[in-house]
């Protein structure tokens, strides 16, 4: 069965405020086919957006020291991937793609167009 | 006669025949004097030449100078020995003329410590300067019952043999009295200023040729301390195997020195491998002992890999300065290493044959290397960039703050030279996935291959003959004999097509 992003945005409650960290993750992930949250500090959420743009695609990017409930979030990204560097984490059609080593990796090993392509991000 | 130092055996190797005074001395400077040993050397020469019966004095305490126009005594300082420590005022004159062969700061503080009197601060004075008071104590210590010794600028005073000099006064004396006396005794004419002045040049000549001599070897005896330090460092951490093949240049951190150490054994087993790889090729083994072998090699890579990973924590300049690499590598060095994008383009033309899905496989790797490649290498401008905001706008207040913030952004180095290596692992893991196994054995070889001989190209630089640099022609030649290197590993790659 095919799966949308679409169908996420139906399970979650409708709410104005999310006030769990993972749901707002979530929910802000499944928004838009490629979303990347970064901190406008970090060197390598940086590099992942350049990679992005230079593949044609257009990311959503959420710099977490600027959003509401923006330090939560990071931490719930911390303990989401195991690491102690929460950005960048990027989602693509909602789904989790990885932090900076998952991206390159999948780039390279050629499974991130095809996702991209999928996602509606990306045209041939 | 130039003091007695301790540096015996020097003197032994350089004057057979001469026979060094007994220990009456104690040479308190135990410490290297390596100018005191070229002193030794140039004052015994001329000494011998001079006094072939003066070896016979146990003591060194002569000043042999029998003529004021032998060309480099006077430029030697005169030390008055002083028996006592304190009684430097008796002796004050004649110790003013202890030259410092330097004449510079760095090389008194030097000496200074080691020596009495140098150390109750006598003036530095010019050289000429110390010359002609120099020459001024010869004539007045005619008649100071003292001993003069002949002493190397850093020299140690040998003040604890002082007691037996005095024994000595009487014939050195008379000799020095017969040395100056010719010049002291008749008018100083025009013929003996002459020879006084160039006697002076030639003083200072030597002088300057000295300073430079005993500059070089101190600077290559602290690279050899250093050297030392690095190589006992690494043996305890039982990392070298014996005989290092690692060109050290100045002062490793530890982090480096045992990445370089490493990377040495790492390059040993690449030869392994690349030699089983041709083996394997050449005799024409099943598919699945080849596969064996290929996966071999690419663990080989993701172990240098795993090391850099290692190694950038503890010294990331080390890495993405490429101090660790030969220097024609290093010249095209991206990032801490090779960029995988040009090794693509190298192998696309090597690997012939190749399937079509093949050739689009590793034209679209060709592709995803550079994207990312760009994007790393846009970021790390990025870092410059704020980098250079955050040092030059640092003010006298903040400065500290500033210098702070600088190094929290030097910190995401480690992070970008991480990177690039992880990019470079999964381009050779996608090679190894699209080719077949044979393919995948050339290929290897094939970048192994590039790298020895990238490494070679920087030896035979290094080796290069230097008339190169003036005619054009010797560059050709050197062009010709790197070309003789390069066309039988070619005729390899053509047996496994």
């Amino acid at each position: 069965m095919h799966y949308q992003t679409e169908s996420w945005g139906s399970y979650l409650p409708p709410p104005t405020t999310v006030n769990d960290p993972f749901r707002r993750i979530e929910r802000l992930a499944a928004e838009n086919a490629v979303v990347i949250f970064s901190l406008s500090s970090c060197c390598m959420c940086h590099v992942i957006k350049r990679l992005f743009c230079g593949m044609g695609v257009n990311p959503t990017v959420y710099e977490l020291d600027q959003q509401p409930l923006g330090k939560e979030m990071e931490k719930a990204l911390m303990r989401l991937m195991a690491t102690t560097s929460p950005v960048p984490v990027v989602f693509v059609g909602g789904k989790l793609v990885g932090a900076m080593d998952r991206v390159m990796a999948s780039h390279i090993n050629g499974t991130l167009v095809p996702l991209l392509k999928e996602a509606g991000a990306l045209w041939l | 006669m130039a003091s007695h130092h301790h540096h015996q055996q020097l003197q032994y190797s350089v004057f057979p025949g001469y026979n060094p005074p007994n220990t009456g001395y104690i040479n308190q400077e135990g410490s290297s004097y390596d100018f005191g040993e070229l002193e030794q050397a140039i004052a015994l020469q001329g000494y011998n030449k001079a006094h072939g019966d003066e070896n016979k004095l146990p003591l060194y305490t002569t000043v042999p100078r029998p003529a004021a126009t032998l060309d480099m005594f006077p430029s030697w300082p005169m030390r008055v020995h002083q028996t006592p420590r304190a009684s430097n005022s008796s002796t004050d004159s004649g110790s003013a003329v202890h030259v410092a062969i330097a004449n510079t700061p760095e090389m008194h503080s030097h000496i200074e410590p080691e020596s009495p009197i140098s150390g109750n601060g006598y003036s530095r004075k010019t050289s000429s300067e110390q010359h002609q008071q120099m020459l001024r104590q010869q004539l007045q210590h005619l008649h100071i019952p003292e001993q003069l010794e002949m002493e190397s600028e850093g020299g140690s005073p040998v003040t604890t043999g002082g007691s037996s000099h005095s024994q000595q006064t009487p014939k050195p004396f008379s000799e020095k009295r017969k040395g100056i006396g010719s010049t002291s005794e008749k008018p100083v004419d025009t013929k003996t200023q002459r020879r006084l002045a160039q006697n002076r040049e030639a003083a200072r000549k030597s002088r300057l040729r000295k300073k430079a001599y005993v500059q070089q070897l101190e600077s290559s005896r602290i690279k050899l301390a250093q050297l030392e330090q690095d190589l006992q460092r690494a043996r305890s951490q039982g990392l070298l195997v014996g005989g290092s093949g690692v060109s050290v240049g100045g002062s490793l951190s530890s982090g480096a020195a045992i990445f370089d150490m490493e990377y040495v054994r790492w390059l040993d087993n690449d030869q392994r491998h690349m030699s089983e790889l041709r083996k394997g090729l050449q005799s024409h083994l099943s598919d699945n002992d080849l596969r064996v072998i290929v996966d071999n090699f690419v663990a080989h890579y993701d172990e240098i890999f795993r090391l850099k990973a290692v190694a950038a924590k503890s010294d990331v300049f080390h890495l993405i300065t490429g101090m660790w690499t030969t220097p024609a590598e290093r010249c095209f060095l991206w990032m801490g290493g090779f960029r995988p994008s040009e090794l693509i383009k190298m192998l696309i033309i090597q690997l012939d044959p190749l399937t079509e899905q093949q050739v689009v496989g590793l034209y679209s790797l060709q592709q995803s290397s550079q994207q990312a490649e760009e994007a790393l290498s846009q970021g790390l401008d990025q870092l410059h960039q704020s980098m250079v905001e955050t040092i030059a706008l640092g003010s006298v207040n903040d400065g500290v703050h500033h210098m702070a913030v600088a190094l929290g952004k030097l910190t995401n180095l480690e992070g970008f030279v991480r990177q690039a290596d992880n990019l470079r692992q999964q381009t050779l893991h996608q090679l190894h996935r699209i080719l077949t196994v044979r393919q995948a054995a050339k290929c290897f070889l094939v970048i192994s291959e590039y790298y020895g001989r990238l490494r070679a190209l920087s030896t035979l630089w290094a080796s290069r003959p230097r008339e190169a640099l003036i005619g054009d022609e010797d560059l050709c030649q050197t062009t010709t004999d790197l070309q003789m290197v390069q066309p039988p590993s070619q005729i390899h790659f053509s047996n496994f097509g």
